[in-house]
């Protein structure tokens, strides 16, 4: 059903390379919506049991798989702007899967499922050498210096559906990969082959009060996103570097666009 | 020696070559690695089977749906309920932290009575029925001493159950003194009291408002229903093709003005003057409503008194006093802007006025309201798609009639403290932030003795904190219901702990701002973990154990069947649904939309004119906020700045919301304030340097966050930290704005309107 | 009280002294264990590495003292494999120096990584398509290389030679150590290419990013050529420190002359080469990014001095007084010479790991700079305080100067 769907999309967003992807999930951050409230934030790290320090005042040891970074157009009162832009991991598919992080990690630790177009971790093989990270240039990636700790009874809101990682590895977000399970184990059970829209949706589409985050299948015309995606108004953050993200982002002001990514000094943005 | 040494070498290098050439190294470093997979000390968490359950949200008034996800008698995750009319699936971070409530620090395990001194922290674990005890003993001696009007309650709402619960205990007891913590809607009900002769807080129909003015509401940071409020803005952001705009006045570059289409920069606290001058122009234009004005309002034009005397009425007084020019000098906006506004405003379809600052929490002056209500007044926008009407609430049984014995018949008669709905401020219901001036300054008719507080934290949330404190600290017995160690807790004398938001029934009334009537129930989704009480429990129990009359005014068994008799029908739509909404509400007629004596929207507000000193003083009007200090010592405007991720409420911050604060924010237990380059420029600061923080009020050392999205010349201090209670995770972190913001009262309601403060900053 | 075990007819101060000497700087090593202690005890968080250094001070000690030690494999090339013969008398200490390189860069490792009990899944799990993976390969490998070139070394101290079993096993060793030589020499070249490709492949970090010649970034060769380029550098600058600190002359003059002249030349290569990928990267491959030059040298200390230092400063001047006969026989411009290579060379491996993750590349990012804490830095020093230990006992116990006897009648 997947098939025909792939010549619609343009060659270097590497639709058809023979690698059978069923699935390619994507999602489209209308940053027009996104109100910098940071919900998505607290609603990916609790299903992900993403642990928490007493201090996390340094963002630069702080684990947060989505975080929503602030951009600001650079202007003095009263012309200044800002806009918030929300960067879970890009899933980023490079050419043929090669993400930037995926084709760096020595032990295979991180891979890139041509089922799912998703960018996997896996925490018992990483040993921590933080090569992927180097590599990522989302910061996207974030390494456990610490043990995790739950504090007082709070072990009890743990999700059982995503395992709390060691101290000494590297995590990232994972498109809520535990739910596409779930979703396809029971499409199975009921005699599907496919999932739903509606079955797959990440932790933080699903909380965004503001509504400015949707998910699907980048490839399936019948997705939101698929269309989402086309708009004039639509980019990905650093395109230019050929790391080919599934995250689009939309926004209408022109500054926001250009903030995507980087132009030379007179060079005028998509 | 020498065959020895060499013989212990040999076998030595034999062994260690038999080692390594045998599995053993292998096998160990297999073991090794599987070990570091499997640290014992790395939760796993335990499996089982999952179970959706449905509940409202209870941590603001916000009023959403939201269903808890648990693996077995585990609660592990909140999220937004699916088709409920208020957030349809979204939520909130603070939603989501109600799981860190339920199992996370602070939590108060069971009845404590104070050990140490007050503040200390010492506690004695008490059983519940000696908690209940002390408390019914302390309260009939003071019914025996004829003392009864001195013991008061506080609560965080007047809305719901059990707020009415607290108001009823009193009323059957016998004491006047029921306070709520101060809130946007005991101004905003006064004003809609005096135009609509409606006691009522606003409702907006934001979803089909097409071009909304924000007056210093910050409607996607937390104002009103937060997640309703973001939707609403969503769906602007969708009809922007089709012209569907949001005007935000407001001095700093809130995220909400960044999102608008159009920021307007004003100076702080003159949003008023800026409704007036939109007002000047509509009506100089004569583009408002003529048929609604004719029809339907009072006071617009000049009027004629019974001594004959003529006063301006509306028109005249906007017109003379409210020139774009001259406003454009109070405000600081471009007069010409002021037109353009206007314009836009009265051709715009779903033209609406929104006030409340920042997240709507703190009160506001009456007049200021008025001057903003004005305005929807003016294009009719009232009880329209669109528009602004009064807050519906959702119909509940009546409870049997109150029995009050002849104590509680005079207690209740005794004036209250706090001088509300006295001679000084007849119009006000309930006045708290009088008490640190009354009680403190022993002005106050008599001492308060026992206060019982609810869902509620004085002791951190309002302005001018120390001496609200202070106020507090005389009161000689304080009973907390809280389920957590919060600042109002740790200073109570007993605290007889409420369980928490998902291990409680409760009502959750229409939230606040919203144009439809509905009802959410908040349910316990796991059995209570710890040795608490629900509150109305121990309110019914309370009672039953007092003398006189109190106990025949609390005929229900516990607080389980008191909700059930109250809902009445609705009880199993909420039990099944969640929720309840009126499907066929509409907002009544202009015929029928205003219930003061003269039936019609009063630009001129009646009620006010036999206590007035002047006419005038009955229309909407601006008049400049007297901000405390002198200029040239404090020669900068501090105003609050609140945000989505800092919950500065009675209910506290989780570690995952405080996790998202940016570092531009907090870094490491240092709270940044944000000012202009140009501010730092003049006052000599530094990026990322600390700074002394002056104000009349108190001091702070804070760190200089530079920011171009702010005033020249204004300072803003987030909301939210500076806690000195509950866990590691938030106590220490910050400074608490409130300790540097004091009190401005407003003459026509007696309420604290501060919005700001004059502040110095000094490098450091 | 050691005499037995000082080669025959050579000089060594008396133990005493020279308990003292290894004493202090074991003192160094015993500070450097605590410090690798506290960090596999408590975790990476007892460094100033972050999520946005992923990569610090570690692997900039590990690429710099892996280029530093190339002088072993160089010399042995040189030697065995272009046969020239004068190098033999340098090669066993640039054996020990490549040794003592390598068995530290090791080390550092097993600290960097975050599970090290598991640091063996490089191999198990290996991705062929990870630079690193390969780095982990060639090292090891290339490791036990300079473990069997040491041996002989190791066994032909006078107890030892006495054994007869070991004496054969040595000699044996001796015939076959040109195939080891060329093994390392091999197995040297890629693995220092590897390591260049661990930052050039990085293509969405603009600063590290290279263009590719066939499957490798440029910088691949570029850091094989700048390591051939100043391991002899670093040869002689330990021969001369050993001779100053023994007070003896260990290598004849022609032999540390001719080093440091192809030393000299090797640097005139590389830096041309780097030039012009320079001027590539500048001109091609970051306008493609979008990024202009000069962003890439935003603010102290990764501004344009750091590039004139490690081109400049570090690099045409060295190379010019190197392939210089006159300034190159002055002892002193011979040995600023050869610091300013080594130093040319440390901050190529610096910027490339550090300066490449600093810049921020989303626009919105912040760059911050990053400052390594004392646990970094002792176990990142104390490759010195090993060298100076393994170097110490070689010279005392073994013969390792060829050339001693004859230079000190």
């Amino acid at each position: 059903m997947k098939e025909e769907h792939k010549e619609g999309v343009q060659g270097h967003e590497g639709g058809a390379h023979g690698h059978g992807e069923k699935y390619k999930f994507g999602m489209v951050i209308d940053l027009d919506k996104c109100t910098g409230c940071g919900s998505c934030m607290v609603a990916c790290m609790t299903e992900n049991n993403v642990p928490y320090k007493k201090n996390e005042t340094n963002k630069l040891d702080s684990i947060t798989w989505m975080r929503v970074f602030k951009a600001t157009n650079g202007k003095p009162y009263p012309d200044t702007d800002i806009c918030y832009f929300p960067r879970p991991c890009m899933h980023c598919e490079g050419e043929h899967g090669h993400a930037p992080c995926v084709s760096v990690c020595p032990a295979t630790a991180t891979d890139y499922n041509y089922e799912t177009g998703i960018v996997s971790q896996i925490y018992t093989r990483c040993f921590g050498c933080r090569y992927c990270m180097a590599a990522c240039p989302y910061h996207a990636r974030y390494f456990n210096w610490w043990d995790p700790v739950w504090p007082d009874d709070t072990k009890e809101s743990l999700s059982p559906d995503v395992s709390p990682r060691m101290r000494g590895v590297v995590e990232k977000c994972s498109f809520c990969f535990h739910r596409f399970q779930g979703a396809r184990d029971k499409a199975y059970a009921e005699g599907r082959r496919e999932i739903t829209e509606n079955e797959y949706q990440t932790a933080c589409t699903q909380a965004c009060p503001a509504g400015a985050i949707v998910f699907g299948d980048l490839n399936n015309p019948e997705h939101k996103v698929h269309e989402l995606k086309q708009s004039p108004h639509a980019f990905r953050l650093l395109e230019r570097l050929g790391t080919n993200p599934k995250v689009y982002y939309h926004s209408t002001r022109s500054w926001v666009r250009r903030a995507g990514d980087n132009y030379l000094t007179n060079e005028r943005s998509k | 020696m020498s065959l020895g040494r060499r013989g212990f070498l040999q076998f030595c290098l034999g062994a260690g070559a038999g080692i390594t050439f045998s599995p053993l190294p292998w096998k160990l470093m297999d073991d090794s690695a599987i070990w570091t997979q499997n640290w014992p000390w790395t939760p796993v968490p335990p499996g089982g089977e999952v179970s959706i359950e449905k509940t409202a949200c209870t941590l603001c008034p916000g009023g959403c749906g939201i269903t808890v996800r648990k693996v077995k008698d585990r609660a592990i995750k909140i999220e937004g309920m699916k088709g409920h009319p208020i957030n349809d699936g979204g939520v909130c971070l603070l939603g989501m932290s109600a799981l860190y409530k339920l199992y996370g620090g602070a939590r108060i395990k069971g009845p404590l009575k104070r050990a140490g001194k007050r503040g200390e922290g010492k506690w004695e674990q008490i059983p519940w029925n000696a908690a209940i005890a002390e408390i019914s003993k302390e309260l009939n001696q003071k019914r025996q001493d004829g003392l009864s009007h001195t013991v008061a309650s506080m609560t965080g709402t007047d809305r719901g159950t059990v707020s009415q619960l607290f108001k009823r205990l009193l009323a059957a007891y016998g004491s006047p003194n029921v306070f709520t913590a101060p809130s946007l809607q005991d101004s905003e009900r006064l004003a809609l009291k005096l135009m609509q002769g409606d006691y009522a807080s606003a409702g907006y129909d934001l979803e089909n408002a097409r071009y909304v003015v924000s007056f210093g509401a910050s409607i996607i940071d937390g104002w009103g229903s937060p997640v309703r409020a973001f939707r609403a803005h969503t769906r602007w952001a969708e009809k922007a093709a089709e012209g569907a705009k949001l005007v935000q006045v407001e001095a700093c570059l809130s995220n909400t003005a960044a999102k608008a289409d159009t920021w307007l920069t004003i100076k702080p606290g003159t949003e008023a003057a800026l409704a007036l001058g939109l007002a000047h122009v509509i009506i100089k234009e004569k583009s408002y409503n003529k048929a609604f004005i004719r029809d339907y309002c009072l006071g617009f034009e000049d009027w004629q008194d019974s001594g004959g005397t003529v006063h301006k009425g509306f028109k005249q007084s906007v017109l003379k006093e409210y020139s774009p020019d001259a406003v454009s000098r109070i405000t600081g906006v471009p007069a010409d802007r002021i037109s353009v506004i206007a314009r836009e405003f009265a051709q715009a379809k779903g033209a609406l006025a929104v006030w409340g600052r920042g997240k709507g929490t703190r009160p506001m002056a009456v007049h200021d309201i008025m001057a903003i209500h004005a305005l929807n007044a003016l294009v009719a926008n009232i009880n329209k798609p669109g528009g602004v009407t009064v807050l519906p609430d959702v119909t509940t049984v009546p409870w049997p009639s109150l029995v009050q014995d002849d104590i509680a018949k005079s207690g209740t008669k005794q004036p209250r403290v706090d001088r509300a709905g006295t001679d000084a401020f007849p119009l006000s219901e309930s006045l708290f932030d009088q008490l640190p001036k009354l009680i403190k300054g022993g002005t106050g008719e008599y001492p308060l003795s026992v206060l019982l507080v609810h869902g509620a934290n004085p002791y951190y949330t309002e302005h001018d904190r120390t001496a609200v404190a202070e106020a507090l600290d005389r009161i000689p017995f304080i009973v907390s219901f809280s389920s957590r160690m919060d600042e109002t807790a740790n200073h109570a004398d007993l605290i007889l702990p409420n369980h928490t938001s998902l291990e409680r029934y409760e009502d959750v009334p229409t939230p606040i701002s919203s144009s439809l009537p509905v009802m959410s129930l908040s349910r316990p989704v796991v059995s209570p973990q710890c040795d608490t009480r629900h509150v109305g429990d121990s309110l019914i129990a309370i009672a039953k154990s007092l003398d006189g009359s109190v106990a025949e005014s609390f005929p229900w068994d516990d607080y389980e069947s008191l909700l059930k008799a109250t809902l009445g029908d609705k009880w199993s739509v909420l039990e099944k649904e969640g929720y309840w909404k009126d499907e066929g509400y509409t907002p009544a007629d202009w015929s029928q939309a205003f219930r003061n004596a003269s039936g019609k929207f009063e630009f001129l507000a009646t009620t006010l004119l036999a206590g007035a000193k002047s006419a005038k003083d009955c229309l909407p009007q601006y008049s400049r906020a007297k901000l405390k200090g002198e200029e040239f010592m404090y020669p900068l405007i501090l105003i609050p700045c609140e945000s989505m991720r800092l919950a500065d409420g009675p209910v506290a911050n989780s570690p995952l919301m405080t996790k998202t604060v940016a570092d531009t924010v907090l870094k490491n237990d240092d709270l940044c304030v944000e000012v202009n380059p140009k501010t730092a420029i003049a006052h000599g600061l530094t990026d990322e340097r600390m700074a002394l923080l002056s104000t009349p009020k108190g001091k702070a050392k804070v760190k200089i966050h530079l920011f171009d999205g702010i005033q020249p010349g204004v300072v803003a201090i987030p909301t939210g930290l500076g806690h000195t209670a509950y866990d590691d995770y938030l106590k220490g972190k910050g400074v608490n704005s409130n300790d540097l913001i004091g009190m401005i009262e407003d003459e026509a309601s007696g309420l604290d309107i501060a919005w700001g403060s004059r502040a110095s900053l000094k490098s450091i | 009280m050691d005499s037995a075990l000082i080669p025959k007819g050579l000089k060594r101060c008396p133990f005493p002294q020279f308990a003292l000497w290894i004493g202090a700087w074991s003192f160094i090593m015993l500070w450097a264990a605590i410090a690798a202690v506290i960090a596999w005890a408590y975790g990476l968080n007892t460094t100033n590495l972050n999520d946005y250094f992923g990569f610090g001070a570690w692997i900039t000690a590990d690429l710099a003292i892996i280029a530093l030690g190339a002088g072993a494999f160089f010399t042995g090339f040189m030697r065995y494999v272009l046969g020239i013969d004068e190098f033999k008398n340098i090669l066993n200490y640039a054996v020990i120096i490549g040794f003592i390189c390598y068995s530290s860069a090791l080390a550092i490792l097993a600290l960097d990584i975050g599970q090290p009990l598991r640091g063996w899944f490089i191999f198990w799990h290996a991705n062929v398509h990870s630079m690193l993976t390969e780095v982990a390969f060639c090292i090891s490998c290339y490791f036990t290389v300079l473990a069997i070139e040491y041996i002989p070394i190791i066994l032909e101290n006078r107890q030892l030679d006495k054994v007869p079993t070991l004496h054969a096993f040595s000699h044996n060793l001796h015939h076959i150590m040109a195939v080891f030589a060329a093994t390392g020499a091999f197995l040297s070249f890629f693995h220092q290419g590897s390591l260049g490709g661990v930052a050039g492949v990085l293509f969405g970090r603009p600063f590290a990013f290279r263009v590719h010649a066939s499957i490798w970034p440029t910088t691949f060769f570029l850091f094989i050529f700048s390591a051939i380029a100043c391991g002899p550098c670093f040869t002689i600058l330990v021969t001369r420190l050993t001779e100053a600190i023994t007070r003896k002359k260990l290598v004849a003059r022609n032999v540390i002359l001719k080093l440091a002249t192809v030393s000299g030349w090797l640097l005139v290569g590389y830096l041309s080469v780097k030039m012009l990928d320079t001027l590539y990267w500048a001109a091609v491959t970051l306008p493609k990014m979008g990024v202009n030059f000069f962003d890439m040298y935003p603010q102290a200390p990764f501004n344009l001095w750091i590039l004139i230092a490690e081109l400049g400063i570090c690099g045409a001047i060295p190379a010019a007084i190197l392939i210089t006969k006159k300034t190159r026989e002055n002892e002193f411009l011979l040995i600023l010479a050869a610091i300013l290579n080594c130093t040319g060379i440390c901050i190529n491996r610096y910027v490339m790991t550090v300066q490449a993750l600093a810049l921020p590349v989303m626009p919105f990012d912040k760059f911050y700079n990053y400052v390594p804490n004392w646990i970094e830095w002792i176990t990142s020093l104390a490759p010195f305080a090993f060298m100076a230990i393994l170097l110490s006992l070689s010279y005392r116990y073994l013969p390792i100067f060829p050339q001693e006897k004859e230079l000190n009648p």
